[in-house]
């Protein structure tokens, strides 16, 4: 683990200021880095949203390019040094101590070679503690403010370092005995529970599910929302911990109960709670996710059709922040799969553009899917499933690589579901050819009995009906309202199918009218410009001669 | 318990049934097969919903390999796939291997009402044969379901089963273009010109 200590001399000597670091030897820290520090101090001291906006998402991932693109940032104690010293010997504020903790550790997660060893792993476990201690181990809310963007990368943060250190505890093979007998030992550190504990725990002290429901019902949020849930740091803090909630249960195989926990969330207009694009992505890709297993495809398209759409508005303003690029452009491009392997199962209309986008990138995909390709179905879900856990440790006795078990127990059962649907891809090509057709010549041309065809056509009547209400809980009841929205929809009259089939006429009246439009502008333009020219020169000849001409 | 409580009294709680499979997902040293055959058995029952896939995401597939649950997989398998008469036989065939089976109230009827709302979707008619073998039942029984589901039997021809006119419901839909006033009204402005434009050059 290189740190900053070692590089000394390695920058030209006009950083002034040495400092005492913690092992005793001396660190030149540049001065730009100090600089940064104390503002972010101060801004966070001072309840200065905009100066924090600044300094995380501005300056942080700029110094870090420019000074720490292999080592670690300065150890919390010096950093503490520095800030201490130059506030004239005072302490530096906890919050700032236990960010900056937070930063330090994500950097290592995120550029370090060899990723955190499990003493940092530990370490930053702790500091999440200490910052839920601090946020909820209170009597009084406590009065700091931060961004939205901060809040959520925390949450974010915070279940991608569990998630992480569960891979890595399965991973037994490869460890020497003195860790697997540490990771034995350690049972509370990034114990599923205490995971659990605290985003229910913040759920609860916000009050969040009342205010959201106050908000759907139109009432009044602040008779609901509770001295804590007034704040905007708890509120949005609890608003997180909802959406770090669902992709929780989902990476744990229980997406029921991932859906469940955002029954008060209207997913399909998450602008309208908070403007953090990384959050509305993550969440429709979660949300998508476990639709599409809940064989509730319809809605499982139309999630991540908005989802993409939402993205290419948003693109241009995400290009600013270069740490999250990379795992935005990942994580779109796992919804585009989805899309793709939904839209296989279960052909629907999507918006132009994404259509477009799809049709462009994974054509010969595409082919593969509808064609019932089982080794590209897997290797599309493979690729685009989420990174599944199991709770509980793996068996330490017997060193073996479990990490990839809760993912293939899931992908075969998604595998089986593909299965029994295997036919009905067949089905709807033919079904599409013919309005009317007769048991006996579908069964031929499909190669089958007519006995088996009509256990197919049931079977693929059962399957194509979704649940088609927003309301979780609704959805469990025994009555829900389900209707199959394929555009191709048949019915069996005794031994004949009568097909029915949507077509779309084109839009030309639309077209016409836009470019009609545009024509006149352009004409516009050509005429403004022609009185330009003309009036110069004729300005030039006389000013009588430019105004006969317009 | 409160499973016991649902295979007795023939009430069903999804939500509390998942919790439970959870909780051996989290605690597998707490698994019961008994109990978890019962869910699954309930989540069956239940069909059209997805609770069978749901709850099969939770279990550990070495365990859902083995005997009883695989046979009691398979024949959730069978309804998905709407296998009905290999059903009726396999049920026939494990209910002595699984006794859990029988004790569930009303499992049978909750898979018929199933079948039944298959039948209710896909078909208009339906032959009276088929009917009654797909839901297993013997021919003077049906009028029972006929009544219940308000189907008749087509007043010629008794051999048939007339579902649900669904001839006015599916049929080809030809979505056309309409072009509304708004979206001429822009071309106003542009028409105009035109139009005096066209009355210059004639002049």
């Amino acid at each position: 683990m290189t740190s900053w200590d070692e590089k000394v001399g390695g920058e030209p000597a006009d950083y002034g200021n040495a400092v005492l670091s913690a092992n005793g030897s001396y660190t030149i820290l540049p001065e730009p880095v100090k600089t940064f520090l104390c503002n972010f101090e101060a801004a966070i001291r001072n309840r200065n949203v905009y100066d924090i906006i600044q300094c995380y998402e501005a300056q942080f991932p700029k110094l870090t390019e420019r000074f720490f693109a292999k080592y670690n940032w300065p150890a919390t104690q010096v950093v503490t040094e520095i800030v201490s010293r130059s506030l004239g010997g005072k302490e530096p504020d906890q919050l700032f101590v236990i960010l900056y903790t937070e930063m330090y550790y994500k950097h290592i997660y995120a550029h370090i070679a060899g990723g955190p060893s499990f003493e940092d792993r530990e370490a930053s476990y702790f500091n999440y503690c200490d910052f839920f201690n601090f946020v909820l181990g209170t009597d009084t809310p406590v009065t700091h403010e931060l961004p939205y963007q901060l809040l959520w990368d925390i949450i974010d943060e915070f279940i991608y370092q569990f998630q992480n250190f569960t891979q890595y505890r399965a991973k037994l093979k490869n460890k020497k005995d003195e860790e697997i007998s540490t990771l034995r030992d350690s049972v509370t550190t990034w114990n599923i529970h205490s995971v659990l504990n605290v985003l229910h725990s913040l759920v609860e002290k916000s009050c969040i599910n009342e205010q959201l429901r106050e908000l759907a019902s139109g009432g009044d949020i602040s008779a609901v929302a509770g001295e804590f849930g007034e704040r905007q740091l708890y509120k949005m803090l609890g608003f997180f911990s909802l959406i770090g909630l669902c992709r929780l249960h989902c990476i744990l195989g229980d997406f029921f109960q991932a859906l469940k926990v955002l029954e008060n969330i209207d997913v399909s207009r998450l602008d309208l709670y908070c403007n953090v694009p990384t959050c509305n992505i993550t969440t429709s890709y979660y949300v998508g996710f476990s639709f599409m297993m809940m064989r509730r495809y319809e809605d499982a398209i139309r999630t991540l059709n908005d989802a993409l759409a939402y993205h290419n508005r948003v693109k241009s303003s995400l290009a600013g922040r270069p740490d999250v690029a990379d795992y935005v452009a990942k994580q779109t491009d796992q919804m585009c799969h989805l899309l793709c392997l939904c839209l296989s199962l279960h052909p629907m209309r999507v918006d132009e553009i994404v259509h477009a986008q799809i049709k462009e990138k994974y054509n010969e995909k595409n082919l593969k899917l509808s064609r019932m390709d089982l080794d590209e179905i897997a290797n599309t879900f493979q690729y685009a499933c989420p990174k599944f856990l199991s709770p509980v440790p793996p068996n330490f006795d017997l060193p073996e690589n479990y990490q990839m078990n809760p993912m293939r127990q899931i992908k075969e059962e998604f595998i089986s579901e593909i299965k029994q649907q295997a036919r009905i891809p067949d089905i709807r090509s033919y079904l599409k050819l013919y309005t009317t057709l007769s048991i006996e010549k579908l069964a031929g041309l499909m190669n089958t009995e007519p006995q088996v065809l009509h256990r197919e056509l049931m079977c693929y009547k059962h399957k194509m009906q979704n649940i088609v209400t927003a309301d979780a809980a609704a959805a469990a009841a025994a009555e829900a309202p389900t209707a199959s929205s394929s555009e191709l929809d048949f019915y069996i009259d005794g031994d004949m199918i009568h097909v029915a089939d949507t077509k779309v006429a084109r839009k030309f009246g639309e077209l016409f009218i836009r470019n009609i439009l545009k024509l006149e502008d352009v004409n516009r333009a050509l005429t403004r410009l022609d009185q330009f020219i003309y009036g110069v020169a004729a300005g030039e000849a006389g000013p009588q001669a430019g105004s006969a001409r317009s | 318990k409160y499973i016991e409580l649902q295979v007795t009294e023939n009430v069903y709680d999804c939500e509390a049934n998942l919790a439970v499979l959870k909780l051996y997902q989290f605690n597998p040293s707490h698994y019961q097969t008994n109990v978890t055959i019962k869910i699954l058995l309930k989540a069956i029952a239940n069909l059209p919903h997805p609770d069978f896939s749901l709850c099969k995401y939770l279990i550990e597939p070495d365990k859902l390999r083995e005997e009883p649950l695989s046979s009691v997989v398979a024949l959730g398998n069978q309804l998905e796939t709407c296998d009905f008469e290999e059903f009726w036989q396999s049920l026939a065939s494990t209910k002595s291997s699984i006794p859990a089976i029988g004790s569930v109230l009303g499992f049978t009827d909750s898979v018929r009402k199933f079948i039944c709302h298959v039948v209710g979707i896909s078909y208009q008619k339906i032959k009276t044969d088929q009917l009654c073998r797909i839901l297993d039942i013997k021919r003077d029984h049906l009028a029972v379901y006929l009544e219940e589901y308000g189907w008749k039997l087509v007043p010629d021809d008794p051999s048939h089963v007339f579902v649900f006119n669904y001839e006015e419901t599916i049929k080809t839909r030809n979505i056309s273009e309409k072009i509304g006033f708004p979206q001429v009204k822009q071309l106003a402005p542009v028409l105009q010109n035109a139009a005096s434009d066209c009355h210059k050059r004639a002049k």
